[in-house]
């Protein structure tokens, strides 16, 4: 009956990536953004955390653990640095995506060799309507851009299956809106060998589900951490012969924020404990990637209102966070495409509609 | 981490959707049209006592273990409760706050009152023998979310005290037994210079009761009332005057503001998921939902309930771990009621001029809803609580 404890295997999971996070990540951020890639040793470090095994299966090496472990890592990470998130994760999304388009068989061909690479990247695209075309064992087609400056392994999920690449992937450096520790490239494909066509409908629609809980839990973490900065800030800042956070203007403000954090986080949550309790996920996913994001369009610029003009120089992560934050909202089709997908499955619902579903 | 109800909280909401569909909904859209509430001999409340509702938490004392136990109805989860205040709200809000009970003039009596004075007043609930209503009045025409300046005197007389002053909007005053009165011994003395008094029904120099119009939310009474030197038996200052030498008097009120703020949240989210099923149904009906725009609402109020009633069960389950939800309680009274209003806002925009009517069971969710942001303290008051615990905010 409505149990929110996480339990104590996963707070010991989520006090080590938040740990790790303050450590290696949130010291390291601008250096990181500025080498487009993050430390040696740190990656070493993180390789030595488990988390890029967190949801591999026990008999390939993993933890196996489900989507709120990941979903608790990713937050603790992000709010260290989500680029670095991005960069240090060799799978990422797509470990979870591999997972139900192919099941272990998949993750043990196209993901395995990837932990074997130091730096190795696996990204994940989805395909929006004819920005991708597949012929004769070949794949062409592109995306604007991705937050990466290597491709080991390309996922391309479209809404019948997800096309596999591992060659013929040309990257162009951009300079990117944000999330530069993972890197920055415009993403070509011009008739690449098709590695393998994995999935179907129901599978590429569950996959999508996996990629945007992803997105959604780096999102939270950032989130958090902007919040958390913009109070620390505040109760440290005086104006008018008062710390600023104690005028209600921006009282209200910070309290606004702290809780259009938690409402993403629940959204997430409730989705993750889905998936990991074997109901329908899909909708819910979409629906928290949605709430975060808007959350995001309210977090991220009013940490940086918070901290004025200290806000908007870069001495302060806040401006790091909101354009971060912004960056993160346009992966895997974006809040236009989730908002859709939540719409659509409304729209086939007769009322009355439960909130809570009282059995799975 | 799990989100599931159990079977017996599933059997409760059941129960309470059949109630819901055939009495309580109509009872409230009746009560809506003819502008007063509904009235306390009307059989719906006998046939809330029959369903064994109406009743106290209270387990009675040694009397109660004498009996094997609870009352009927059983001692029920704040989450369990939460869960079935919202499915009331969802039918009407008005009716299910003019349920029979010892209602918010419960939770100072628990908290408070002695042990004679639970049996005293809350003994009559254990097993009413007719629909019973108690009050809570803290309220003031000068008074509202700022309860430290309420201005109704009490002055000790011999055996008694004397009540005089006015008090405002308390559900179900004009029939309660008896109202949880505050009033003040001095008002300079802000906070620490207030009592509580039980009332009862017919005690000389309390009247003047006026029931009065409301934009929404009419099947229950808010009723004010005067205090005109009221004697009111000293046995009946709750808790006696020792439980005022510190300043534990005040917060006995806050501590029962602060467990209800999830379940009057959850009622607000209850009313939003009323109006969201009135706009899908609307849709539905008329071909809207082909429209991105019509869809965009609909996603946008259900996401959004969702999240506040995840907020108000957080809530709600960390009050019953007995841990610290004070940040959690407001949080979740802070969001659900704007996310309610909105859902409700955004119906009256899917049915367009239909909801202009004033006919339309939308248009009546858009008024009533309004309330679950001022009542239980106003959304901006359970800013000023999180602000004080996460910013450490003064009190001055």
């Amino acid at each position: 009956m409505i149990d929110f404890d996480v339990g104590e295997e996963l707070e010991l999971v989520a006090r080590t990536a938040r740990e790790f996070a303050r450590a290696q990540l949130l010291s390291h951020a601008r250096e990181a953004e500025a080498a487009r890639g993050v430390a040696a040793g740190v990656a070493a470090r993180f390789a030595e955390t488990g988390f890029a095994e967190l949801e591999l299966p026990e008999a390939q090496g993993g933890a196996g653990q489900g989507a709120l472990a990941r979903a608790l890592v990713n937050e603790e990470l992000a709010a260290g640095d989500p680029g670095a998130a991005l960069a240090l994760d060799p799978l990422g999304p797509a470990a979870p995506v591999l997972a139900e388009l192919g099941g272990e068989a998949a993750l043990r061909e196209f993901a395995l060799p990837l932990l074997a690479q130091p730096g190795a990247r696996a990204v994940l695209v989805r395909a929006a309507d004819g920005s991708f075309c597949a012929e004769a064992g070949r794949l062409s087609g592109g995306v604007a851009w991705v937050p990466a400056d290597r491709v080991d392994l390309l996922v391309v999920l479209a809404s019948e299956q997800a096309w596999l690449v591992r060659e013929g992937v040309c990257l162009a450096p951009l300079r990117g809106a944000g999330l530069r520790a993972a890197g920055a490239s415009e993403l070509r494909l011009e008739g690449a060998p098709l590695l393998a066509s994995l999935g179907g409908p129901a599978a590429a629609t569950r996959a999508l589900g996996r990629a945007r809980l992803h997105a959604a839990s780096l999102l939270v973490g950032v989130l958090r951490a902007a919040a958390d900065t913009a109070r620390e800030y505040a109760l440290g800042r005086v104006a008018f012969g008062r710390p600023i956070a104690h005028h209600q203007a921006l009282a209200f403000l910070l309290v606004d924020m702290h809780a259009a954090v938690d409402s993403a986080r629940l959204l997430l949550h409730e989705a993750a404990w889905r998936v990991d309790a074997g109901a329908p996920f899909e909708v819910q996913a979409a629906a928290a990637f949605v709430e975060a994001i808007e959350a995001s369009t309210f977090v991220g610029p009013s940490a940086v209102q918070v901290l004025g003009g200290h806000g908007f120089m870069q001495d302060h992560l806040v401006e790091k966070h909101m354009r971060e934050a912004r960056a993160l909202g346009l992966l895997f089709g974006g809040v236009d495409a989730a908002r859709e997908d939540a719409g659509r499955a409304l729209a086939a619902c007769a009322p009355p509609l439960p909130l809570l579903e009282g059995e799975l | 981490v799990d989100l599931r109800i159990d079977a017996e909280g599933r059997a409760r909401l059941e129960r309470v959707r059949a109630l819901g569909r055939e009495q309580i909904r109509p009872l409230g859209l009746e009560a809506d049209r003819l502008g007063r509430p509904v009235p306390p001999d009307h059989p719906y409340f006998e046939l809330l006592l029959k369903l064994g509702l109406g009743r106290t938490r209270w387990r009675g004392g040694d009397a109660g273990k004498r009996r094997g136990g609870e009352p009927a109805g059983g001692l029920i989860g704040s989450r369990a409760a939460l869960l079935l205040a919202e499915e009331q709200a969802y039918w009407d809000r008005g009716v299910a706050t003019a349920t029979p009970g010892p209602g918010l003039g419960e939770p100072p009596l628990l908290s408070m009152g002695s042990e004679e004075q639970k049996r005293r007043f809350l003994g009559p609930f254990l097993e009413p023998d007719r629909p019973r209503w108690a009050s809570f009045a803290m309220t003031e025409p000068g008074a509202g979310s700022d309860v430290a300046a309420i201005r109704t005197r009490c002055v000790r007389d011999g055996d008694a005290w004397v009540l005089d002053g006015e008090k405002s909007f308390a559900a179900n005053a004009s029939r309660a037994d008896w109202i949880v009165v505050w009033a003040t011994v001095d008002p300079a003395q802000g906070r620490a210079g207030h009592r509580a008094f039980v009332v009862e029904r017919g005690t000389p120099g309390l009247g003047d009761f006026k029931i009065e119009r409301k934009m929404g939310l009419k099947a229950y009474e808010s009723t004010s009332f005067t205090l005109r030197s009221c004697r009111v038996p000293a046995g009946n200052l709750l808790g006696g005057e020792g439980h005022y030498e510190s300043r534990s008097g005040f917060k006995g009120a806050m501590k029962s503001f602060n467990a209800t703020r999830p379940t009057i949240a959850a009622m607000a989210v209850g009313i939003g998921r009323a109006a969201l099923d009135e706009s899908l149904a609307f849709a539905r009906e008329h071909a809207l939902l082909g429209d991105p725009r019509v869809r965009d609402r609909l996603e946008r109020s259900l996401r959004r309930l969702r999240a506040a009633r995840l907020l108000c069960l957080r809530a709600a389950w960390l009050a019953d771990l007995e841990r610290p939800n004070m940040v959690e309680a407001s949080m979740s009274k802070a969001v659900a009621p704007a996310v309610a209003l909105e859902a409700a806002s955004l119906g009256m925009e899917v049915l367009g001029a239909v909801g202009g009517r004033g006919d339309h069971l939308i248009e009546k969710l858009y008024r009533d809803v309004k309330a679950m942001d001022i009542v239980e303290g106003t959304g901006q008051i359970q800013r000023i609580v999180m602000a004080r615990q996460l910013l450490g905010m003064p009190r001055d």
